[in-house]
């Protein structure tokens, strides 16, 4: 590696960053476009129906449909791109960066690996090292940030029902967001850190010390709010096909669709790694107590991959919700079970646990 | 990398000033944070960036930009016309702030710490030290702050649910 940074006349340190940058980064939107195609394919397979398998390269390659994405991403880029009269340009066009981008830093704290010393120095496997002093604030910062760019694609058309969409999502999001905190500060306290690196350590190799067996009520509460954060079935107020048209993105075609589209997946990708860094033990691989390090990945893609088909899953299960039964879940069910679950684990820890 | 934040800052802040458009001034006013949370991670205090973040970009704001959506959407305000009297009371309240502000800033013991090196130098902010902050040192401004909040949330609910 060293020698490969004096090559590039890069210090060994900045090299790593960069290595990290572009690896997590590609990776994601690597996971993200493939996850498309699990979706049209988990969802034909969930509805009993075959799915997308015709797109073939030069006719012949089929891979399980998996060059459909190949066909999708060229026709995305070969589509006029239409930005209606009315619009707001300037925010319609930086309306698809806002949502892409916060979908796609937001990963940037979590740990994908185990540390390990080479020569000397220690390499943290996360793009921003441990004892950052942000810690697992900055997923829940960056966020909130998704918000934007929803709400300024919505705003930006100029268009009644991606305004609508734009409402409805925004207003979800940020009622879910308080349930969601509270779930994450009684992990904070029972870890005593907040540091998602100290939070892994915490849990520990054996699968019974995990948060999720710790705290079953804080899971269900993240989890749920999950859905709401990434504007994901049952909770995607910000379409509805029956009632508002496509929502937000009614306006949107062409490449900026696709990067909706995008961010919307990405988001899904860092959710999931939230999931499986806060309460099943990020990395850690189930009774073995010093995994290696490509283990350790492996045991952490397995669980975020495994979270990320649950969402999928979910969507082809579970019908949209009605708006009032939207608010009605996140205020007077989700918001007191956070409650009591955080009450709870301060009580026992006065108790002396 | 002050230069940076600070013209972000300063600039977005410029930008709400002078946009027609409310929900420019609105996004400019998001940009103007932004710089605000990058100055804090300067100031070795990350938690208050994040939370700057947190409650004022990510809640505060949006809503803000929600009401804001929903009265009106897309007329932009009307110039009212101006009186001389107003701008010129405006400057010397302004003027008058500011060299209040800067000469508290230039007086507290903040700025002394600026100077401190090595071992003096302050540790960076965790959340464990807020915690403690405002748990123990300002336990009663912390309740008291708690209290108005949620009697102005039952203020604004009684104001608009009048028929519960």
């Amino acid at each position: 590696m060293d020698k490969l940074a004096s090559m590039l006349h890069m210090t060994p340190a900045i090299f790593w960053m960069v290595a990290k940058v572009v690896i997590v980064f590609s990776a994601i939107m690597l996971l993200a476009s493939v996850w498309t195609w699990v979706e049209r394919r988990g969802s034909a397979m969930i509805q009993d129906r075959i799915g997308p398998n015709r797109a073939a390269i030069f006719g012949k390659i089929r891979l399980i449909g998996l060059s459909q994405l190949l066909a999708d991403g060229i026709k995305f880029f070969f589509k006029e791109d239409l930005v209606p009269d009315d619009a707001n340009k300037g925010l319609f066009w930086l309306a698809p960066f806002l949502a892409f981008v916060p979908a796609l830093i937001g990963f940037a704290v979590i740990p994908f690996g185990k540390s390990f010393v080479s020569g000397g120095v220690t390499y943290h496997l996360s793009v921003l090292d441990p004892g950052n002093g942000m810690g697992l604030l900055y997923p829940m910062a960056i966020g909130g940030m998704a918000v934007y760019g929803v709400l300024l694609a919505a705003w930006s058309s100029n268009n009644k029902w991606s305004i609508l969409g734009g409402m409805r999502a925004s207003a979800a999001m940020v009622s879910y967001e308080i349930g969601m905190s509270l779930a994450v500060v009684s992990i904070f306290m029972t870890t005593g850190g907040y540091d998602p690196a100290d939070v892994i350590k915490a849990q520990g190799h054996l699968p019974w010390a995990w948060n999720i067996v710790r705290q079953p009520l804080g899971f269900i509460v993240f989890f749920t709010c999950m859905y709401a954060e990434t504007n994901r079935l049952p909770f995607d107020f910000a379409e509805g096909e029956s009632e508002i048209v496509a929502g937000f993105n009614t306006e949107y075609g062409s490449m900026k669709f696709s990067l909706l589209a995008l961010a919307e997946y990405s988001h899904l990708m860092t959710a999931s790694a939230l999931v499986a860094t806060l309460f099943f033990g990020g990395w850690q691989v189930p009774f073995v107590q010093n995994p290696t390090v490509m283990l350790s990945v492996a045991s952490f893609l397995l669980k975020m991959l495994f979270f990320a088909w649950v969402f999928v899953w979910v969507r082809w299960t579970l019908p949209r919700f009605r708006y009032d039964q939207l608010m009605h879940l996140g205020w007077k069910v989700m918001l007191p079970m956070s409650m009591v679950n955080l009450v709870f684990h301060a009580w026992r820890m006065s108790q002396g646990h | 990398m002050f230069i940076t934040f600070a013209l972000i800052t300063l600039l977005g802040a410029l930008g709400m000033l002078l946009q027609k458009n409310v929900i420019m001034a609105g996004l400019c006013m998001v940009a103007a944070f932004f710089g605000v949370a990058g100055l804090f991670v300067l100031l070795a205090n990350p938690v208050a960036a994040a939370l700057q973040i947190i409650v004022y970009t990510g809640a505060i704001l949006v809503l803000v930009l929600f009401v804001i959506m929903m009265l009106n959407s897309h007329e932009e305000e009307k110039a009212q016309a101006p009186h001389p009297i107003q701008r010129w009371a405006s400057v010397v309240f302004v003027s008058a702030l500011a060299f209040g502000a800067v000469k508290l800033v230039l007086g507290s013991s903040g700025v002394k710490s600026l100077a401190a090196s090595g071992e003096a130098m302050p540790q960076a902010m965790t959340l464990q030290k807020l915690g403690f902050a405002l748990f123990a040192d300002h336990l009663l401004g912390f309740e008291v702050a708690g209290l108005l909040l949620l009697a102005a949330m039952i203020g604004a609910v009684a104001l608009t649910k009048r028929n519960l």
